[in-house]
């Protein structure tokens, strides 16, 4: 059983880096690329086990038997992988990786460097046990690890005011939005007497009381502010630009969606399935209306990708351009997550959720390698301002190059990866309603503007700020280059990873059979 | 399933609406259809400059442009709104609390009310 690796060798590697760090410099750099290495290694196979068998990874930490001993309640928790987790587990280990291979040049002139490797594990381990709980309290442990880890890492430079004061609002609002689910979690245990998600889900269905729904509010409403969805994602557009590069590429990347969308995703489908929920409607028996709440994710979506993208536009600071846009781009997968609900079951739903799952593996990749090439801008040219940037092409060509697939990704142009998801996604919104096809095109304008602005301050005349400007150095141009190859490689085979991992994907999540239910009760019966 | 370079079709679509919008500014205001630039705070009405048709319920909207051709009054509406982006400012703590508030409010509400 490979699974326990994917927490316990991050979790090694953290705590292990003080000591390692005693060793000299270079070995605890070389440590949190081996550790994070191998992270990606099991990550790898156990999606490729997910993905093979498609049956769904269950295991339990702590007690097997379902019933307690000595108490009335089992003392365990309970992960349970099924492909979204994977591929999301996937994403964030490949992302991770990236991301420490290029702070060992990025990072060179930082002092603190020990704590910097050891948040960076840590948030990567947060992340990784997001994606693979079962268990809704251990969810909201595994959240805390990467917020803690994410306030910090936003603070990380702490020269600078920027740093400290996003990082300060960042966590006194996060803090705020986490105790919203925390309170999600004890209304549902204090009414339903269960943690594990699955069986919470058969017993909301069995009760649907108004606790329930008020817990679901909860929880839709805190995650929506870690996703960064308007009107609460002005905490975003200061923490990301504020945080190292290295670490804004894995903020914008994945933390946003392991502990925003993708945690909507999972409630909505997992613990309030929105087909169970219908079945009991249909029979007029008592049942949460799943509607309500699709059309609440797809009003903030709507919202979220107009304001993200528009507001992307108007910057002159580079990277917080990439956070706006980052915001417009969550906009997209909620709109998928919000047709999907609606839409559950039919044709339109399951492309919408295909699509808002490309999307989220695509826009990690895509704006990690944005905030990797704002990075290599500011270590080179000392400036992320786009008014003294003229000119950078000619200076630093590998970094413009890359910069062009991203933009391009981003804003979906074929033959891009970005192009694939984001079409699926207006696909399925002009097959569920046209208007929310329309408004999705209109975010792109918005970000095809944002991005032609950044290209041109690239392409234009040279400025005094670059005339010393040259390429950084290798181990931030090879994560960059690597980001490059998947974005056009991923970009080249649209359809074949859309029919062969991503429809697959969103049918397991979607459950149409119960199947994230069943695994728990197949494998051991109660709570 | 549309094929995968249909997609071009938006870019063609996009670049063409461009072209032609401003072939119809550049030809409007130069043959004297009315169309004409009159500065900030020109108020919008439905058609031409008949202060009975203004639009209801947008009545106060300004816009750059007059004459018959009133579309483009709005189109400074939309460089306007950039403009009100332009000055966001980073907020303070508190307002970044009362939006995860109102948010969680209006969650609560819908699924309160219509869950």
């Amino acid at each position: 059983m490979t699974l326990p690796f994917l927490i316990i060798i991050p979790l090694f590697g953290a705590f292990s880096m003080p000591i390692v760090s005693l060793l000299g410099k270079k070995i605890k750099e070389y440590w949190a690329v081996i550790v994070s290495g191998a992270t990606l290694a099991v990550s790898a196979k156990i999606f490729y086990t997910v993905w093979k068998t498609n049956e769904i990874i269950l295991y339990t930490l702590g007690s097997d038997s379902p019933i307690g001993k000595g108490v009335k309640f089992p003392i365990r928790i309970v992960w349970e992988v099924d492909l979204f987790g994977a591929l999301l587990a996937l994403t964030i280990a490949f992302v991770g990786f990236l991301a420490v291979i290029y702070s060992l040049g990025y990072m060179k002139h930082d002092t603190g460097l020990e704590k910097y490797y050891t948040l960076i594990l840590i948030l990567e381990l947060g992340m990784l046990g997001i994606v693979i709980t079962g268990d809704i309290f251990n969810f909201y442990v595994f959240l805390e690890i990467m917020s803690i880890a994410s306030y910090a890492l936003v603070a990380f430079r702490n020269d600078t005011w920027e740093g400290i004061e996003a990082g300060i609002k960042y966590m006194f609002v996060g803090s705020l939005a986490s105790s919203f689910i925390l309170l999600g979690i004890a209304l549902l245990y204090g009414q339903y007497g269960t943690l594990t998600m699955s069986y919470l889900a058969i017993k909301i269905a069995e009760n649907p009381t108004l606790v329930a729904k008020i817990a679901l509010a909860f929880f839709i409403g805190g995650l929506l502010f870690k996703s960064g969805a308007v009107p609460v994602h002005m905490w975003l557009a200061d923490a990301h630009p504020a945080a190292p590069s290295s670490i804004s590429a894995m903020l914008s990347g994945l933390v946003i969606k392991a502990g925003g969308v993708y945690a909507v995703a999972r409630i909505v489908f997992g613990i309030f399935n929105p087909g169970l929920h219908a079945y009991l409607r249909a029979f007029n028996a008592p049942a949460v209306n799943m509607d309500v709440i699709g059309w609440v994710i797809v009003f903030f979506a709507c919202l979220t990708l107009l304001v993200g993208n528009a507001m992307a536009v108007v910057q002159t600071d580079m990277k917080r351009l990439f956070a706006f846009s980052s915001v417009g781009q969550i906009g997209y997968i909620l709109l998928g997550i919000g047709i999907g609900t609606l839409a559950y079951g039919t044709k339109a739903g399951e492309l919408a959720l295909a699509g808002a799952i490309y999307h989220i593996v695509n826009h990690a990749l895509i704006k990690a390698l944005l905030f990797l090439v704002a990075g290599a801008v500011i270590h080179q040219v000392g400036t992320k301002n786009l008014n003294e940037l003229s000119g950078l092409a000619k200076k630093m060509p590998l970094t413009t190059f890359s910069f062009v697939i991203g933009a391009a990704a981003i804003i979906g142009l074929p033959p891009l990866n970005g192009f694939a998801s984001k079409w699926i996604i207006y696909e399925s919104s002009a097959m569920y309603n046209p208007v929310l096809a329309a408004i999705a095109v209109v975010g792109t304008v918005f970000s095809l503007a944002a991005y032609t602005r950044v290209l041109f301050t690239f392409l234009g005349r040279e400025s005094d700020m670059i005339k010393e400007a040259k390429e950084p150095e290798k181990s931030m141009i090879i994560p960059m280059l690597i980001l490059v190859a998947v974005i056009i490689v991923m970009g080249l085979l649209p359809w074949q990873i859309s029919d062969k991992i991503m429809v697959p994907t969103a049918r397991m999540l979607e459950q149409l059979n119960g199947e994230y239910i069943m695994a728990l009760l197949k494998f051991i019966g109660g709570a | 399933m549309f094929g995968y370079w249909d997609a071009l079709y938006f870019l063609y679509a996009f670049l063409i609406g461009l072209i032609i919008s401003y072939l119809l500014m550049k030809w409007a205001e130069k043959v004297s259809m009315g169309t004409r630039r009159t500065g900030d705070g020109t108020k919008i009405y439905i058609s031409g400059e008949d202060q009975d048709k203004v639009i209801p319920h947008f009545e106060h909207l300004s816009g750059y442009f007059t004459g018959r051709h009133v579309m483009w009054g709005l189109i400074r509406g939309v460089h306007r709104m950039f403009l009100v982006f332009r000055r966001e400012h980073t907020g303070l703590l508190t307002d970044y609390v009362a939006y995860l508030l109102i948010t969680i409010a209006i969650v609560l509400g819908a699924l309160v009310i219509g869950g």
